[in-house]
């Protein structure tokens, strides 16, 4: 097995970020808390999120959709153990801005830039279909990093069905761009001498007629033109598309996943891996979110009390509790309850070890590192929760080997 | 409030990670147990059901599966879905079928807004009519596992956007269909799933606000899954603190320190309590019922668990066949 990488030394030696993982499992959390770390180590931090619970944001002064980054207040991160070299802008990701400042960028002429933003399909794409959204959170990276002003950029990815969809835009849509399908539509008269292209055009063609026959629509002419319209511009994005992704999958870039016990989260989590490894991007580790841990040292209990020993338990419990309570406290209750509150919390945690084992093990095999964050009493939605998530993901290594044992209370 | 039971469609919808798709099962089960002919339709790339209901059970694709008695699961697949509605249409099938495996034409497919939703929607209409040799309805209820939310509402929004778009053709006629369907209160409820956390919260309350606003499907209570129940009883509400002023050295026979108890104890008062705000705000910002569900021990997965909160959430008022 390789040394794990540490978390920390990710934060200080990477210039890019990428934390990806599955909806509903602290994504945006964990980014915001990863940025944070990186202001305390002196980096100038910039986090982009995508869509954080309104008093995260309002605690990283995003509350307006914002689509260029705003400074914490000095004040504020001195009082988080900020240097005055490091620095921590946030920044919400505006899909439709970002997207439409592309197209601006890459249109050959004023007209074309027009023919894009007023096309129908331009609209549905910029939309959030189709990727669009992946793809514009990347970009927006992308010109983050070439900022001079940051030294780290941490970024949360869209929700979506799968997380690497993210990483993917790109490909998927100089693909599509180059697709046979779309040179068809596009030149229709140098294929027609093909004999492959054309059965394949004429299946192809009638089914989109008779979609259009049913649905009214003219799709045909909608697409035809949104593609004559993004030809011209296709080579400068082209090139765009190519950097963006050599940049994320590149030496200063790192990913990491965020996880939490929830089965159905762990086996996403895991099908994530699957991808990562097949699109050859080395994840840096993973922080399992909201993991119950039990409070004491060694084994968690099988059972509380013991076998055996349920009456004895629940009359030295409660003759504890009488000698400090009047005597309306219900004593007997109240030790059963204590007991019962140990014992199911003592089966989620076993719950929670059983289904982060294969996900935890095959990370750490890889070299990844692996950290575990407590399922919190609250939300996190403050800065010093954010330090306090910090300190369970920088504080030190909890690998898969030491699954039963467990931190101090 | 119309009982669960005898609606015909009901369609469970929350954000990613409520439990929505466990709701969905458990309902199906509880159904199927009372006598309904039940069909479970996740739609997704993804299935998860079968393996909620039974681990380790294989995927049951388009074509679907009984899982139990009277409990019939399958996946919307739309590919599937819009090939089916073409050859229904046209009988192109064989066409279709080679068309729809090449890439580009996927891409082109993917990029284009609406059909999925509108498709598998008209699936779910087709299956809503779908009659037995008796002539009676194939099925007395049908779950539907919609998108997580964001996409939920997009999802149910597309007939009403396709019927004010297109102006005529049997694509205007069967949205029509679709969307009498989708706002039937007699027949569609939808159950919006949340947890009692900030973020799904907040969610719920912007899903119902939309649903009246725009949408029109009907709604008439919320689930709030995994609530942790009141871990202590009555007159003993301040038992972590009692805990953690016990002796260090005290010693109860086979259970952990008493530190260990407290902190046990002060997790569960610090979840209910926050569940409670949450459960709260979401009454309140919704204006509407709420059914809350157990957050069990054992996690909700198997047939038992998932009777547990089936039952649950036919309580009130639910009557047998």
């Amino acid at each position: 097995m390789k040394t794990p990488l540490d978390p920390k030394a990710v934060i200080r030696d990477r210039r890019i970020v990428v934390c990806v993982g599955t909806g509903g499992v602290g994504k945006t959390t964990l980014a915001a808390c990863f940025a944070l770390e990186g202001a305390r180590l002196g980096r100038r931090t910039a986090v982009l999120t995508i869509d954080p619970a309104r008093r995260l944001a309002d605690a990283l002064g995003v509350a307006e959709l914002g689509n260029e980054p705003t400074d914490l207040p000095r004040e504020r991160l001195t009082a988080l153990g900020v240097p005055p070299e490091g620095r921590l802008a946030a920044l919400m990701l505006d899909m439709k801005r970002t997207f439409d400042a592309l197209v601006a960028r890459f249109a050959d002429s004023e007209e074309a830039r027009q023919r894009i933003l007023g096309n129908r399909i331009y609209q549905h794409v910029s939309d959030a279909l189709a990727g669009s959204a992946e793809y514009s959170a990347m970009e927006k990276v992308f010109e983050l990093s070439e900022r001079e002003d940051f030294d780290l950029i941490v970024v949360d990815t869209p929700p979506s069905q799968h997380a690497l969809d993210f990483l993917e835009a790109p490909r998927r849509l100089l693909e599509f761009l180059d697709s046979r399908l779309v040179q068809i539509l596009l030149h229709p008269a140098f294929a027609a001498g093909r004999l492959g292209f054309r059965i394949f055009q004429r299946g192809t063609e009638r089914v989109l007629r008779v979609i259009e026959r049913i649905s009214g629509v003219s799709f045909l002419e909608d697409i035809s033109e949104f593609l004559l319209a993004f030809e011209g511009m296709s080579e400068g994005f082209r090139e765009r598309a190519r950097q963006v992704q050599d940049r994320l999958v590149g030496p200063d870039a790192a990913f990491v996943l965020a996880a939490s016990p929830a089965p159905q989260a762990t086996s996403h989590a895991l099908g994530m891996l699957d991808r990562l490894a097949a699109a050859r991007v080395p994840l840096a580790g993973v922080v399992v979110n909201r993991v119950h841990l039990w409070p004491g040292v060694g084994p968690t209990p099988e059972r509380v009390p013991e076998q055996e020993q349920d009456e004895a338990a629940v009359a030295a419990l409660a003759a504890a509790l009488a000698a400090d309570a009047g005597a309306d406290f219900p004593a007997n209750d109240a030790a059963r309850a204590a007991l019962a509150c140990a014992d199911g919390y003592a089966g989620w945690v076993r719950d929670d070890a059983e289904s982060t084992a294969q996900l935890e093990a095959r990370v750490a095999r890889s070299g990844g590192f692996v950290r575990r964050v407590p399922e919190l009493a609250g939300d996190v939605h403050d800065l010093e929760g954010l330090v306090h998530v910090g300190d369970w993901v920088f504080g030190g290594p909890a690998s898969g080997a030491d699954a039963g044992r467990s931190e101090g209370a | 409030m119309l009982p669960l039971l005898d609606r015909r469609l009901v369609i469970v919808t929350g954000k990613g990670g409520t439990g929505k798709t466990t709701v969905a099962a458990a309902l199906a089960i509880v159904a199927a147990a009372a006598g309904r002919r039940v069909l479970v339709a996740e739609v997704g790339l993804d299935e998860h059901l079968p393996a909620i209901v039974a681990p380790g059970a294989r995927p049951v694709g388009y074509d679907g599966r009984d899982l139990a008695k009277g409990l019939r699961a399958m996946r919307i697949d739309p590919y599937e879905a819009l090939a089916e509605y073409l050859g229904l249409q046209i009988g192109l099938r064989g066409v279709v079928r080679r068309v729809f495996e090449n890439r580009a034409f996927r891409q082109l497919m993917d990029a284009s807004p609406g059909w999925r939703e509108l498709i598998t929607l008209g699936k779910v209409w087709h299956l809503e009519q779908m009659q037995d040799e008796q002539g009676r309805n194939r099925f007395d209820l049908i779950i539907v596992d919609a998108p997580a939310t964001g996409h939920g509402l997009t999802f149910l929004d597309v007939p009403r956007v396709v019927g004010s778009a297109v102006r005529a053709g049997p694509l205007r006629r069967h949205a029509g269909w679709v969307e009498q369907m989708i706002r039937d209160p007699d027949r569609t409820l939808l159950l919006p799933v949340a947890l009692a956390e900030e973020l799904p919260a907040r969610e719920t309350a912007e899903l119902v606000q939309r649903l009246r606003e725009d949408v029109g499907v009907p709604v008439d209570r919320v689930v709030v899954n995994a609530v942790a129940p009141a871990p202590f009883p009555p007159g003993a509400g301040d038992l972590d603190e009692r805990l953690a002023r016990l002796p260090a050295h005290l010693r109860i026979p086979g259970a952990p320190p008493v530190a260990v108890l407290a902190a046990c104890a002060a997790h569960w008062r610090g979840r209910h309590e926050l569940n409670a705000r949450w459960t709260q705000v979401i009454a309140e910002s919704t204006e509407l019922p709420i059914v809350t569900l157990p957050r069990l021990a054992h996690g909700a997965r198997g047939r038992d668990a998932l009777s547990v909160l089936g039952h649950a959430l036919v309580r009130e008022g639910a009557v047998a066949p």
